[in-house]
C-alpha cells in the first residue's frame, strides 16, 4: 500500500535534479514589419476553439528508467480555462483539476497532491495551449528569421512566443533576465505538435516530454459537479 | 479455469470529459498466478504479473522499454484480483469485500476493505456473463461516482494453451 499512495516518487525525484539556475537571457527582437503579420505567425501554436488533448507523457528517471503517464487536457480558449487529468497508462487517475479563472483541483493522490504541483501543472498546461494574454509588447524576427513575440506575463514576467520559418514553435518565459521555462514544438502537423518537450530551469530542472496520441475539437460545455 | 485468453476495450470516463478514452488490448491469464495485460491501442504497453511481482513495458522508439515502479501498483491490486477471480474465488480477497448483486446479469460488488486503497479504488463492479458460468463480462471500476474505467471482455477462451513466454516477455 505504500509503495502505492508513494507512486510517483520518482517522478517527483526525475524534476528534482538539482541544476545552477539558468542564465540564458531574452533573445534581442529585430524589427520587421509589418507587426499584423508576425502577430499572425505567433498566433500558429494556439487553437481558437475548444479541443481535447491526449499525450504520452514520459518522465525521466535516476538510473536511466523512464515513467510513462497519460495527460489528458481539455482547452477552451473562449473561456481561457484548461482542465487537466493525469493517469496511469491503465488510467487510474492520479490528478484531476480545472483552471476556469481560479484553480479547482477534484483528485490529487500522492505525490501530486505535494508543494504547489497543481498550481505549477496548471500553469504550464495554460502557458503550452493558451495564448498569452493581452497584446505583445514587442514582435519582430530572430537572428535566423523566425518571428517572436513578446508579452508582459503575470507576476512580472515575461513570455516569448517563437514561431521558426518550418512551422516548430517555442515558448519561453522568463523573470527578469532568467529563463524560467521553455517549451519546444516540433514534428508539426496541420498545426499540431506531435512532440512537445517541456523543461523548467528555476531551483530545480525538469524536462518531460508529451508525445500526442490523439487531438479533436469538443463543442459541449462541461458540467462539473 | 486453468487459462483464460480475451480481447477487451477500455473505456476511460473522466469528468473533465464529455466521451470517454478508448483502448483496446488482450488479456491472457494461466493458472495458478500468470497475468499479460497488453494494450494494443492507442498506445502501446504490457502488464506481466507473476507471482506477485509486476513488470510494466512500453513501447519506445526503439521497442518495449521496462518502466519504472511506482504507478503500477494500483493495477497491481486489480490483476491480482482478476487472477482470484478467473479461478472462481471473489471471497478469498485481503484488500476487498464482495457483496453478489443478483439478477439476469449478476454482479459482484467489491468494495476495499483499507481506507488507503478506497482513496484510490472506491469499488469495483464484475458483471458475470449470465451464458457461462464464472465469465466476467464487464468490470467497472470506480475512482469517484463520476470518473471510472469500464472494462469490457470479448472472444473469450478457457483453458487453451498459452505460451508461458507471453507471461515472461513483452514481444
Amino acid at each position: 500500500m505504500k509503495a502505492l499512495l508513494s507512486l510517483g516518487r520518482g517522478v517527483i525525484l526525475a524534476v528534482s535534479i538539482l541544476q545552477v539556475i539558468s542564465c540564458r537571457s531574452l533573445p534581442v527582437i529585430n524589427p520587421a514589419p509589418p507587426a499584423a503579420a508576425i502577430n499572425q505567425q505567433c498566433g500558429q501554436p494556439f487553437f481558437a476553439s475548444p479541443y481535447r488533448f491526449v499525450h504520452k507523457i514520459e518522465v525521466a528517471l535516476p538510473g536511466g528508467k523512464t515513467a510513462t503517464l497519460l495527460g489528458i487536457t481539455r482547452v477552451e480558449p473562449l473561456a481561457r480555462s484548461v482542465s487537466s487529468a493525469i493517469t496511469t497508462v491503465e488510467g487510474f487517475l492520479l490528478f484531476e483539476a480545472r483552471y476556469d479563472k481560479a484553480l479547482h483541483v477534484y483528485r490529487a493522490l500522492p505525490p501530486f497532491n505535494t508543494g504547489n504541483f497543481a498550481e505549477q501543472t496548471m500553469a504550464d498546461i495554460r502557458l503550452i495551449f493558451l495564448s498569452p494574454s493581452g497584446p505583445a509588447a514587442d514582435s519582430g524576427v530572430l537572428e535566423d528569421g523566425a518571428a517572436i513575440c513578446r508579452y508582459d506575463g503575470e507576476h512580472g514576467k515575461i513570455v516569448d512566443v517563437i514561431v521558426h520559418r518550418d512551422d516548430t514553435w517555442e515558448i519561453r518565459t522568463y523573470s527578469g533576465r532568467s529563463l524560467l521555462r521553455k517549451i519546444s514544438a516540433w514534428s508539426v502537423r496541420d498545426r499540431l505538435p506531435g512532440i512537445l518537450e517541456l523543461t523548467g530551469f528555476e531551483a530545480v530542472r525538469y524536462s518531460l516530454r508529451f508525445t500526442l496520441i490523439s487531438a479533436e475539437p469538443v463543442e459541449e460545455s462541461l458540467n462539473i459537479q | 479455469m486453468k487459462s483464460v485468453a480475451a480481447h477487451f476495450s477500455q473505456k476511460k470516463y473522466l469528468q473533465i470529459l464529455t466521451k470517454p478514452l478508448l483502448s483496446n488490448g488482450r488479456f491472457y491469464f494461466q493458472a495458478p498466478d500468470a497475468v499479460r495485460w497488453e494494450y494494443t491501442s492507442p498506445l502501446k504497453s504490457v502488464l506481466l504479473l507473476r507471482q506477485g511481482n509486476i513488470k510494466r513495458y512500453t513501447m519506445g522508439t526503439k521497442g518495449f522499454v521496462l518502466e519504472a515502479g511506482g504507478t503500477m501498483e494500483a493495477m497491481r491490486f486489480v490483476l491480482q484480483e482478476i487472477s482470484r477471480w478467473s479461478k472462481g474465488e471473489f471471497t478469498q480477497s485481503e484488500y476487498f469485500t464482495a457483496t453478489l448483486k443478483q439478477g439476469q446479469e449478476p454482479q459482484i460488488i467489491l468494495t476495499p476493505k483499507e481506507k488507503e486503497l478506497a482513496t484510490i479504488i472506491s469499488r469495483i463492479v464484475v458483471t458475470l456473463a449470465p451464458e457461462k458460468r464464472g465469465f466476467i463480462k464487464s468490470l467497472k471500476i470506480f475512482e469517484t461516482e463520476h470518473n471510472y474505467t469500464l472494462f469490457e471482455f470479448t472472444k473469450v477462451q478457457t483453458n487453451v494453451n498459452i505460451s508461458e513466454r507471453l507471461f515472461l516477455e513483452a514481444e
